[in-house]
């Protein structure tokens, strides 16, 4: 049976989701490690089904400023993937490819913004290129896009992208560990729900 | 200033006599103060899309066309006149420049969508920011009419 709303997802896909998150974000956490040439790990992904509201508060407030790399999806899944990266994260991927570190994001110039377009692009990348062998899924993206905003309205872009569909915003994702801290590094896979069942019905878990 | 009521996403709170409503982060979305300013009613509407085309029409607050219907309809109810309201906007940006996706551009058409209505239900829009790519927090005092849009990066716009 097809869902029609994000909340009407069983255990089972959404266990499916959520290894789908492990994995994906563990491939991009290699990609960062050869980056950044440290040890990544991630912590346990979580695949959440949210209500507008809800979202931003979970994010952390909707007025907290953060920089956002979106890349849109099409092909045999339609949707959006965001990397949204706070301060710490910046001054990570920063420190080590360029040997700076900011304290506020209105430091950040067009070398430093593209690098974190870059950064964010491979993550994403690396995280569909999984995705998509995983479920024999063909997946195409476009260029990334990237803002340093308030991070309400950067996570509304998700949210207005589905919001003729589903009153819920769902998001696939996990932080990554580096030097035993977490690094709040968000990466959201927000796919609309006709991609979504698409996906639950090639890997063989659609109900 | 006083005490400030939060209005959400897909949302709408109308006060009455003295206070101040306040919308966090608008991105593409767009942010309506409307006010009768001879009752001091004045109401604070979010909406995210521009035109309601769902079949249930659970939540009218998310669209321009049914929102701006159900917050005038109840602003009515108050004992307001619609020659009276006047309607001041801020939002609409588009928050991520991305080529050759299927994207688009929901701010514009949202801009658009609350331009028509306002217009087919003969309500006067006496100021707007809109448009560009910056976020913006909305705050709107019910009593004097006076708008406040807060962005990061820029100066405040009072409005």
């Amino acid at each position: 049976m097809n869902i029609k709303s994000f909340d009407q997802l069983s255990s089972l896909e959404l266990d499916t989701l959520r290894e789908i998150g492990s994995i994906g974000t563990g491939n991009a956490a290699t990609a960062l490690e050869q980056l950044l040439e440290k040890e990544v790990r991630i912590t346990l992904p979580e695949v959440r089904i949210m209500g507008y509201n809800e979202a931003i508060d979970w994010i952390g407030g909707p007025e907290a400023v953060t920089a956002g790399v979106l890349v849109g999806m099409g092909g045999q899944m339609s949707g959006v993937m965001l990397s949204v990266q706070k301060l710490e994260f910046i001054n990570l991927v920063l420190e080590a490819m360029l040997g700076v570190q900011i304290s506020d994001y209105g430091e950040l110039d067009e070398m430093h913004q593209s690098t974190l377009i870059e950064v964010g692009n491979i993550l994403i990348s690396t995280f569909i290129n999984a995705l998509s062998g995983l479920s024999g899924m063909s997946v195409n993206l476009t260029v990334p896009g990237f803002a340093v905003d308030m991070q309400g309205a950067i996570l509304a872009v998700p949210m207005a992208m589905y919001g003729g569909t589903s009153d819920y915003l769902m998001t696939i994702g996990a932080n990554f560990v580096c030097d035993n801290k977490q690094v709040p590094c968000h990466l959201l896979l927000s796919p609309d729900v006709r991609s979504l069942n698409f996906l639950l019905a090639k890997l063989g878990v659609a109900e | 200033m006083n005490e400030k009521i939060t209005v959400g996403i897909a949302d709408m709170k109308m006060l009455k006599g003295s206070g101040v409503l306040i919308t966090y982060a608008l991105g593409s979305c767009i942010g309506l103060c409307f006010q009768d300013p001879a009752l001091h009613l004045g109401a604070l509407l979010h909406v995210m899309l521009p035109m309601n085309m769902e079949t249930g029409r659970k939540n009218p607050l998310k669209y321009a066309d049914t929102g701006i219907r159900e917050t005038v309809r109840q602003m009515t109810a108050q004992g307001a006149l619609k020659s009276r309201i006047t309607v001041k906007i801020a939002g609409g940006a588009k928050m991520f420049e991305v080529s050759g996706g299927s994207l688009g551009n929901i701010g514009q058409r949202n801009i658009e969508s609350v331009h028509t209505i306002l217009k087919q239900e003969g309500l006067r829009l006496i100021a707007e920011d809109v448009g560009g790519k910056v976020a913006r927090t909305l705050l709107f005092d019910v009593a004097s009419g006076q708008g406040c849009i807060r962005s990061y990066g820029r100066q405040d716009v009072f409005f």
